[in-house]
């Protein structure tokens, strides 16, 4: 389903999801976030993108798996399975959206998520076309996306200056699109035409290169012994902005958190965790496989895009520019994939 | 609605024997599942265990699949979640999520010699195969079993390898001499060479530490063992087992769905991060 | 005006000698048009070297790394270590030798004074470009700055109190008094805000208006411990706070790992996040030098140094103490002086 919608009557189908919890950008604190959107408010699209992806959305940075307690001495366990409201969010970048067929992916093969899948299933995202670049470590073209891209999206918008092109992808996308059926026209030819044109000029703006990406695998492998990761790596900080950023990494930490030592009540607590931290592989006795900065770098841009390759025959990473923006020494994973490409 | 692969079941612990002392204490535990809710497992298989409060850990499920009343758990205490089971008594409860893991392919063996090599606690993950391969005695040719210790109070399962001599070579080892030790003394890669079991229709498998695994496999290789014929499980820090919290991740695989068994011609293709 | 070029010869200088087995610097990045470290091996490396507004990094991070590396070394190379440092980063080696972290002669500070200008507060910046970004940032000889847009051809000069860094506005002494040699002129009164002018700022609001402040930043924080990670002084190889580097050796017993007291949970929730952040703020007090890099690194903007500097302003009103200004005092905690105030003892 294709519809225009007017920018005045974006507030209009915003109010008819009522009974929906709405995300959209918001500039807060000097950085965009998605923030939940008040009933009766409007919603500004004119962000650039969000620093968290959407990821947070199905995969938040602390879940609670169960409560724990002993009864009659005995423990008894109280699954904390979340039951959210439909969740629908506003402004997603294609990049963000592509990242969550990749994560779909990881929560559901061999086992099944079932924290992940709840969320996931109630939740509908609504892209943004990137009319320009909005950073200039944008790569989404260099790791096969486009600016508008509809891969991991409901439905995707398009701004066309006074008014969005509204595309309805998935069944849920369409659904949410009936809902506010009145606050939309039809696509007349010229918009049609307005809308081939805009997607057209954003495919042309300059994005960072990775080259043949079917050759970025072999590369890895050849290199995987190179000194140029510890090179590379040398003035990394060990901090976790570049994995809790990225709109596909998943890694994960699980603790029981007591809350009184004396009834032994607690709860088990998913929260992120990252390959970049210096004791994430360390085993209890020490002994570390992936104990110096070259070797963890190394492991981030190999299951990145080769490994996940091997597994999934695609990139894990969808080109977002999070990561090369936000490293706080400039570890550029771009720059990283050509040296190791030219050596 | 499928099971919350997360959530734990109950079980509980009816046997604690303390295989060895000292800083790095053995201990033995029978768990059963007192709702009835068990699970089968294969050989090579592990579970998550939990000590509710302290956390959980990735354990080899030691006892045979054929023993269906309990499942048995040789645990060495390391650190928070180790020493609460160290800690532990009869009768106290724990959590298990599994079984975890792929499988030491027993049927494709048949036929043929096995040869076990264990080392230390490194025994436990490849003592269900041990009792399976005996338990179906006839399908399998020449079962020998190689394992040493440090000392000869650090052997583990001491009367089950009595009863195992009845139907397999048992040649057991410790590293330093001792008065009064019967067995060879030395390290177990040297025991092996020493008795150099053939490599004719064998398969090997083996687990202990590290340093141990490299050095038998050296050595079975120079003993004309084939890359194929070689096996062991590999150990990684875990904390979901189901491929997905990334920690233990190696190469394309993650060792707690891939793994932890693996055949040496498999394992050299991984990147040796583990 | 500082000139690059002396300072590449300096840098050149000592490596040739071989006075240093490295020179901790600045080169251009791929990532931005900020600089990103650099560890120079060669004398001939040392053209990369830049010096401009966008060097924010305080390399002294990268001193301390190379500390623990060594002591970890089977064979250690412990020769001096050659570094830029701008004022509040040699003030940052100044708190590490107080501490006895290293020797005086273990590092040669190559100070750059900021002169009558600073660094670019990345924020600041892409707030007044609406949305643009920068290409380069460099000093104008008027104090201001002449920034290129990305993707454009033009350029357009911002004067610097516009986008200077909230640290450099306060900043009490720009150029490094610690050096073995500085570049560029000392500028002694420099026409910007008093010293400690945001934490003074901050305490204006009431308490619990402050309070709700903090519990909206603590709320926000993802704790990807990259403040801590950046901060030259967080060098403990076992945070209390937290177990990302959990200091374990063959010999580390089951009992102590096993007994091992989580102050803070890795929970990013409101009170854990509390816990971590003003935990590490305590640990600082009398220790930052306000080079603001915990601030500048944060994701999501929570302004850090407004906890470190509020600790500062404390040190210097009640114990006349500035963090590395004399490398000959004891650090504030590990010393008393008879004067020092004593109201709270009844």
């Amino acid at each position: 389903m294709e519809k225009i919608l007017r920018q005045e009557k974006l507030r209009e189908w915003v109010d008819t999801l009522d009974d929906c919890e709405v995300h959209a950008p918001a500039f807060a604190d000097s950085v965009w976030n998605y923030a939940k959107v008040e009933a009766g408010t409007d919603i500004d699209l004119s962000h650039t993108n969000t620093i968290g992806s959407v990821k947070s959305f199905v995969f938040p940075q602390r879940e609670v798996f169960f409560r724990f307690e002993k009864k009659d001495g005995v423990p008894l366990l109280t699954s904390t399975l979340p039951d959210p409201i439909p969740t629908v969010v506003f402004g997603v970048r294609p990049c963000d959206g592509r990242g969550m067929p990749r994560n779909d992916t990881v929560f559901n093969k061999e086992f099944e998520d079932p924290y992940y899948w709840a969320r996931r299933d109630k939740l509908t995202l609504i892209g943004l076309a990137c009319n320009q670049p909005h950073s200039p470590n944008c790569f989404c073209q260099s790791v096969g996306g486009s600016p508008h891209s509809e891969e991991g999206l409901d439905i995707l918008m398009t701004d066309l200056g006074d008014s969005f092109h509204v595309k309805g992808i998935t069944a849920k996308g369409v659904e949410i699109m009936e809902r506010g059926r009145d606050a939309f026209d039809a696509v007349s030819d010229s918009d049609q035409a307005e809308i081939e044109k805009i997607h057209k000029r954003s495919r042309s703006y300059p994005q960072r290169p990775l080259g043949d990406l079917d050759a970025i695998p072999e590369a890895l492998r050849e290199n995987f012994d190179s000194p140029l990761w510890a090179d590379m790596a040398q003035h990394c900080i060990g901090c976790g902005i570049c994995t809790f950023l990225c709109p596909t990494c998943h890694c994960f930490d699980i603790n029981d958190e007591v809350i009184s030592p004396t009834t032994g009540e607690g709860e088990r607590v998913r929260t992120w965790d990252n390959c970049q931290f210096p004791d994430f592989t360390m085993h209890t006795s020490g002994h570390n496989p992936r104990g110096d900065l070259g070797s963890r770098l190394r492991q981030r841009v190999n299951h990145k895009f080769l490994y996940f390759v091997e597994n999934h025959n695609t990139q894990q990473c969808t080109g977002c520019g999070r990561c090369i923006t936000e490293c706080p020494v400039g570890i550029d994973i771009v720059a990283v994939l050509e040296r190791v490409g030219q050596s | 609605m499928t099971d919350n692969i997360y959530l734990p079941k109950i079980g509980r612990i009816v046997g604690i024997d303390e295989e060895t002392q000292g800083a790095r204490a053995i201990k033995t535990f029978k768990v059963e599942f007192p709702n009835s809710d068990g699970f089968e497992h294969n050989c090579g298989q592990c579970a998550m265990l939990s000590m509710f409060g302290k956390g959980e850990s990735m354990i080899s499920i030691a006892s045979s699949p054929l023993v269906k009343e309990y499942k048995q758990f040789s645990i060495m205490k390391m650190g928070r979640v180790t020493s609460a089971f160290h800690a532990a008594g009869i009768g106290d409860f724990i959590g298990i999520r599994g079984p975890y893991g792929n499988q030491f392919p027993l049927d494709d063996w048949k036929g043929r010699d096995l040869v076990f090599i264990g080392g230390g606690v490194g025994l436990a993950p490849i003592w269900p195969v041990i009792q399976t391969a005996v338990a179906r005695r006839e399908d399998f040719g020449k079962i020998t079993v190689f394992y040493g210790a440090r000392t000869s109070s650090d052997i583990m399962y001491e009367a089950d390898f009595e009863k195992l001599k009845a139907s397999v070579e048992v040649q057991l080892s410790v590293d330093a001499p001792e008065e009064g030790w019967p067995g060879y003394t030395g390290f177990v890669p040297a025991n092996l060479m020493d008795k150099a079991p053939t490599s004719d229709n064998a398969i090997a498998i083996t687990c202990g530490p590290p340093i141990m695994i490299k050095f038998v496999i050296q050595n079975l290789q120079a003993l004309g063992f084939a890359d194929e014929q070689i096996y062991t499980t590999i150990e990684n820090k875990m904390k979901c087992g189901i491929g997905k919290c990334g920690r233990c991740n190696v190469g394309k695989d993650y060792v707690c769905v891939k793994g932890p068994v693996y055949s040496w011609a498999e394992l050299k293709s991984l990147p040796q991060e583990y | 005006m500082v000139n690059v070029e002396e300072i590449r010869d300096y840098a050149a200088g000592l490596l040739e000698r071989g006075e240093v087995k490295s020179v901790l610097g600045f080169r251009r990045g791929s990532a931005s048009a900020f600089a990103e470290p650099c560890t120079l091996t060669e004398a001939d490396d040392a053209a990369s070297l830049v010096w401009d507004p966008t060097c924010l990094n305080n390399l002294t991070l990268y001193l301390v790394k190379d500390r623990k590396q060594q002591a970890a070394a089977k064979t250690p190379d412990n020769r001096p270590v050659g570094i830029v440092a701008k004022g509040c980063d040699s003030r940052a080696v100044g708190v590490l030798l107080q501490e006895n972290y290293f020797k005086r002669e273990d590092v040669v500070v190559i100070g750059v004074s900021c002169e009558d200008t600073g660094v670019v507060d990345p924020k600041k910046l892409s707030d007044k470009l609406k949305g643009r970004t920068a290409s380069r940032v460099a000093f104008d000889d008027a104090g201001g700055f002449v920034v290129s847009i990305h993707g454009s051809e033009s350029e357009t000069v911002i004067p610097a109190h516009e986008i200077l860094a909230d640290r450099c506005l306060e900043c009490r002494a720009a150029a490094p008094a610690l050096n073995n040699v500085v570049f560029g002129n000392t500028v002694e009164a420099r026409d910007f805000n008093e010293p400690f002018h945001a934490a003074k700022e901050a305490e204006r609001i009431s308490e619990d208006e402050r309070w709700a402040t903090w519990e909206h930043h603590f709320d926000r924080c993802l704790r990807c411990f990259a403040c801590r990670a950046v901060c030259p002084m967080c060098y403990c190889p076992e945070c209390v706070v937290d177990s990302t580097t959990f200091v374990v050796t063959l010999g580390t017993s089951a009992e102590e790992k096993a007994n091992r007291i989580r102050w803070c949970e890795r929970s990013a929730n409101t009170s854990e996040s509390a816990v971590y952040h003003l935990t590490r703020a305590i640990h600082l007090a009398g220790r930052c030098i306000d080079c603001g890099e915990c601030e500048r690194v944060c994701p999501v903007n929570i302004p850090l140094r407004l906890l470190n500097t509020k600790l500062e302003k404390e040190a210097f009103e009640m114990f006349e103490y500035q963090a590395g200004h004399d490398i000959e005092q004891a650090s504030l905690l590990s010393s008393f002086r008879d004067e020092d105030p004593n109201s709270f003892i009844r």
